[in-house]
């Protein structure tokens, strides 16, 4: 409705003349953005508004983003940057409630059709900045193009900076205080003490437990040893399909790894290792002899091959590995 | 493993207890002979000559406090770095090092054996490698027994993962720090098992001495209180243990900061907030249990515990508040980054770019430790199995570093002792077993008195840790002779392949200087590649002694070292703005750089090239950090995404982005490359691509030299143009007047324009 009411308003200003319609426009977006129905400071923007703002001449900045928010579009990058725009615009609204040149505009595609049409746009977010102009001369006309870069861990700074870069506006980014996280953290911190204060009781045991610990512990040592790190921090496939169909469970070369090839490594390693716990602790505690001599040759076979088996997938990582133990020869 | 067989040999312990000990000091000093001798593979090979990059600075460093003696050396500005900042050298560099060679170094002359400097620093390393040995021994020792210990030592002292840092001329900071570090931590459990101040004291003395050599000392400051912290989790606080962290701290952290680098950071910095907390944890722990003797009230225990709670709460909330007042810093970025493991990448690109910073890919585990990374855990759980208070040391340890060293390819190093230690308990508990010559006889109903009398050992044993899983039967011993032949000889066979495999990892892998680069000639015989120090020769006998050098900064403290002349950045990467304007330097077009580096009164310009000889570690491929790095400062003059073609590849070839072909870095990379080969055959032996024919123009730079192999080229900044013309204006000219060369001159203006035109298109 409100929109409605601006167009009449837009349509209005036109019979008046050039230079007070220059100022009388930037008047009116200007209060459009202080009384915006989204967020703060933005300029809701459509078709005709859109070539209003920017026909020239203009005495005034605009930086417009025109998106894809729809769900039909699937533009993850729009959503993702929306609440960083409304930021910026919520911030230079806050400390120039007058817009003071500068004008802060969305353009949608499900109301800008047309005009993504007219400039070619097939996608988006595009974020284009419109200079003021003062001579009218076609160059100057030209609106500068952002560009996104997706990695940048706060987008709205990386912008606020390009726009004092690339007009007279300083835009400084006021982030709001996250109440909602802080409360949830105490919040939590006092649910957990409560909860570990009423579960205590029950907890204990396991909370004393060595073997509980020694699981623990060993399944850290484990991980880390087997290489978990690196496929946390280089996010590394599990498998990899291979050439010939089939699926590589082992990554080529010596500073690479797959997903499942470091849970195999690391299973390995824990039955290495429990094989040789079983040798020093468990054998000497069997009392049938026949029993245990058995048991012995059992697990020091088990040590033997699995062994064996880590040095031949080495020598598949590290091809000019010369050593390799008996029954498995890579 | 000689003494376990020897006191199994000797029945009574006390008749051969002077024989055993011979034994040890004789199977000590041959382990310590060999950790010397499997590191001098470089020495023997090439030459004895300083390793790779931060060891030339130590070098240097080394000389200066031998020349110029202790205070000098303290109170040292270096003007030939950071040209021209200049480095506090004296007050930002660990000097226990330098300190303890030029120690060496006087004390070899006093006994009339006037070594060189540069000998003692080249064999620091594997000298102290045989005392690392040692205090392997003692520390693993107070876990199980001396015949761990043996075998822990052993390992450590050929263990690849502390070879890696440690070969003869890699005079770096880890080469002592290793020992300190085993050593404190012997001191440590010594001291918190007998609660003395002394060995407290003692502890304080090394962490000091550990402070003063390595970084790497804030390891230790977060142990020792996690150890404590976890002692007194387990209700095992004692009078033992409050003796003992009271004294290590107080006496470690004044000594501490006594070190200009560290200075106040022991108070002031969130990475020792630990053990501060600790250390007010402790005091408060003393003090509740003293009072809990004195007043045996019910209530007033509740009281007590409420308080203790109270003031926990209220430390801990202003600690807090110091930390976001600023007041107490907060984790610096090397740190932060071993938590939050993708900040380093976002934040510090200058931390992320460093190779050893990468995290580690299970192969390099089983590189550097082989059979003891599956010995590893075995041994944390034979920890569990007593778990005395110096054995939750052993975990805590195992555990944390393990982490680091997952995280850190460098961190490798401070899992290297406990993976030792770990592996030799582990290896000793099953020889014990297995060496046992006397087998027991088979258990009738009715046990004779041997067995029951070892029934009932086992039985105590059995109680004392508390029904643990595998321990909860009592101990017989292994019966037939065949088992134990069987273990012995496969563990044998395992443990003589761990030496193989050591020697031909030292041997292949960690022994290359990297300054000299050896390669095999088709006929088998060693090739000597040596261009780098060919280069830095040329620039110490060719140039004034005070030129400028820019190159990236990992050359920097060779060109110090060996060139002897100033430079800009260097691996001390304290600046990182002054890091980037080099950075931008070789990522901007010619016109950019060479306001840059005559500004910053550069004379030559360093490059390494691998393209021709297919060294990889050159730095086109380095180039994408230079520009990370510059971007970070400047982001809106250099940017990554221009060094990428349209379709996202990093290139060199025809498809170079215009940004890439204009940077300095190619031009200078790739000038005149294509002329050593026939036309259109010019590749890059690195990145595997055929070059444009027409090769890079330079105007603002000259070519100075190039060596051998091509892996060095250093260009010489021109001057200002005599006629007060820009340098593209002056080239287009000369080029033009050799085009019109037979002309008349009053052609040349002419020609200089057209010259121009042909330059630029």
């Amino acid at each position: 409705m409100r929109l409605l009411n601006l167009l009449a308003a837009c349509a209005s200003l036109l019979s008046v003349t050039a230079a007070q319609k220059n100022a009388n426009k930037y008047q009116t977006f200007a209060d459009l953005a202080a009384s915006s129905k989204g967020s703060k400071g933005s300029i809701i923007l459509n078709d005709q508004l859109f070539a209003e703002v920017t026909v020239p001449p203009r005495n005034y900045t605009t930086v417009v983003l025109f998106t894809a928010l729809d769900q039909r579009f699937g533009c993850v990058l729009c959503r993702e940057f929306q609440p960083e725009f409304d930021l910026l615009a919520s911030s230079w609204h806050q400390d120039h409630p007058k817009s003071d040149g500068l004008l802060i505009g969305v353009l949608d595609f499900t109301v800008g059709k047309a005009t993504f049409q007219r400039l070619g746009m097939s996608t988006a977010p595009i974020l284009m900045l419109f200079p003021p102009t003062t001579t009218g001369s076609a160059s100057e006309q030209m609106p500068l193009k952002y560009d996104f870069n997706p990695n940048d861990p706060q987008p709205a700074d990386a912008l606020a900076r390009w726009i004092s870069q690339n007009s007279k506006h300083a835009v400084a980014i006021h982030r709001p205080f996250n109440y909602v996280k802080l409360f949830s953290f105490v919040a939590g911190i006092i649910g957990v003490a409560t909860l570990s204060r009423l579960a205590y009781p029950y907890l204990a045991p396991a909370l004393y437990s060595r073997n509980l610990w020694a699981a623990l512990s060993l399944v850290a040592v484990l991980l880390f040893t087997s290489g978990h790190m690196f496929n946390h921090i280089r996010k590394v496939p599990y498998v990899v399909q291979g050439r010939n169909g089939g699926v590589s469970y082992i990554a080529g070369g010596f500073s690479n790894q797959f997903g499942l090839e470091t849970q195999i490594v690391a299973v390995v390693y824990a039955v290495l290792a429990f094989s040789s716990i079983a040798l020093c602790l468990k054998m000497p505690r069997i009392e049938n002899s026949g029993k245990q001599k058995i048991a012995v040759m059992a697990w020091n076979l088990v040590l033997l091959v699995l062994f064996s088996f880590l040095m031949s997938i080495f020598k598949m990582k590290n091809g000019s590995y010369p050593f390799f133990l008996p029954p498995l020869i890579a | 493993m000689a003494s376990s067989i020897k006191a199994t040999l000797f029945k009574d312990p006390a008749s051969t207890e002077s024989t055993r000990n011979i034994l040890k000091v004789v199977i000590l000093l041959v382990i310590a002979a060999v950790s010397v001798a499997s590191r001098l593979f470089s020495v023997i090979r090439f030459e004895s000559i300083i390793h790779e990059f931060d060891p030339w600075f130590n070098f240097r460093a080394s000389k200066y406090l031998v020349k110029n003696g202790f205070f000098d050396f303290w109170n040292w500005f270096d003007d030939r770095t950071w040209y021209p900042l200049g480095r506090v050298t004296g007050g930002t560099l660990y000097p226990g090092l330098m300190v303890t060679s030029g120690a060496i170094w006087h004390f070899l002359r006093m006994i009339s054996l006037p070594v060189d400097i540069r000998n003692i620093c080249v064999l620091l390393a594997p000298g102290f490698s045989g005392l690392t040995a040692f205090a392997t021994y003692l520390f693993t020792a107070e876990m199980k027994d001396s015949s761990a210990g043996l075998l822990a030592a052993a390992f450590m002292g050929i263990a690849p993962g502390y070879i890696s840092r440690s070969v003869a001329g890699s005079y770096d900071n880890e080469a002592i720090a290793i020992f300190l570090l085993m050593f404190t931590f012997y001191l440590w459990i010594k001291a918190a098992k007998l609660g003395s101040a002394m060995w407290g004291g003692l502890c304080a003395l090394f962490y000091f001495y550990m402070v003063s050599a390595w970084g790497g000392y804030v390891f230790i400051t977060n142990l020792i209180p996690l150890h404590v912290f976890v002692l007194i989790l387990m209700g095992r606080y004692s009078g033992r243990i409050y003796v003992a962290y009271s004294s290590w701290y107080a006496l470690g952290t004044l000594a501490s900061m006594q070190i200009p680098f560290v200075g106040f950071l022991p108070i002031r910095t969130s990475e020792h907030m630990a053990a501060l907390g600790i250390f007010g944890l402790i005091q408060l722990v003393a003090f509740v249990d003293y009072l809990r003797g004195q007043v045996p009230s019910k209530h007033f225990n509740t009281l007590l515990r409420a308080i203790v709670v109270l003031i926990a709460v209220v430390s801990f909330v202003g600690l807090v508040t110091l930390t976001v007042t600023g007041v107490i810093a907060p984790w610096s970025g090397r740190f932060y980054s071993l938590w939050d493991t993708g900040y380093a990448k976002i934040h510090i690109p200058i931390i992320a770019s460093v190779s050893e910073h990468q995290p580690t890919a299970w192969p390099s585990f089983f590189f550097d430790l082989n059979f003891l990374i599956w010995l590893f855990p075995a041994g944390v759980y034979l920890c569990f199995r007593q778990l005395r208070d110096e054995h939750v040391f052993i975990i805590v340890y195992a555990v944390m570093s393990s982490y680091f060293a997952g995280v850190m390819v460098r961190l490798m190093l401070t899992l290297t002792p406990v993976v030792c230690v770990a592996a030799a308990m582990a290896v000793s508990s099953i020889l014990d077993t297995y060496l046992e010559i006397e087998s027991p006889e088979e258990a009738a109903e009715e046990s004779d008195s041997k067995k029951s009398k070892k029934t009932k050992e086992a039985a105590a044993s059995g109680s004392n840790t508390g029904g643990f899983l595998s321990s909860k039967a009592p101990f017989i011993g292994i019966y037939s002779f065949t088992s134990k032949a069987a273990v012995v000889a496969s563990f044998s066979v395992y443990l003589v392949m761990f030496v193989l495999h050591c020697t031909w990892v030292t041997s292949n892998a960690y022994s290359s200087p990297s300054v000299v680069l050896a390669s095999r000639m088709p006929d088998g015989s060693q090739h000597i590649i040596d261009d780098f120090r060919e280069a830095y020769y040329w620039l110490r006998k060719n140039t004034p002694y005070d030129a400028k050098i820019a190159s990236w900064w990992d050359y920097g403290y060779q060109i110090g070292g060996m060139a002897d002349r100033t430079t800009l950045v260097d691996n001390n990467t304290w600046n990182n703005t002054h890091i980037a304007t080099v950075g931008k330097a070789m990522a901007s077009s010619e016109e950019v750089s060479y306001e840059i580096l005559r500004k910053h009164e550069v004379d030559y310009v360093l490059v390494i090239f691998g393209g021709l000889l297919g060294y990889s570690g050159d730095d086109i491929n380095k180039f994408l950090w230079m520009v990370r790095i510059a971007e970070g400062v400047w982001p809106s003059e250099v940017q990554e995404r221009k060094f990428f073609t349209s379709r996202g590849e990093y290139k060199i070839d025809h498809d170079a982005t215009d940004t890439m072909k204009n940077s300095l870095m190619y031009k200078m990379s790739y000038y005149k490359y294509a002329s050593m080969f026939p036309p259109g055959q010019a590749t890059d032996r690195v990145r595997g691509a055929k070059l444009p024919q027409e090769g890079p123009q330079i105007h603002t730079i000259e070519e100075a030299f190039t060596t051998e192999n091509w892996i060095v080229r250093i260009y010489k900044v021109k001057d200002l143009d005599q006629f007060g013309r820009d340098h593209f204006a002056a080239m287009a000219f000369e080029s033009g007047k050799k085009r019109a060369g037979k002309k008349a001159g009053m052609a040349g203006r002419a020609g200089g324009k057209k010259g121009r035109r042909l330059v630029r298109a």
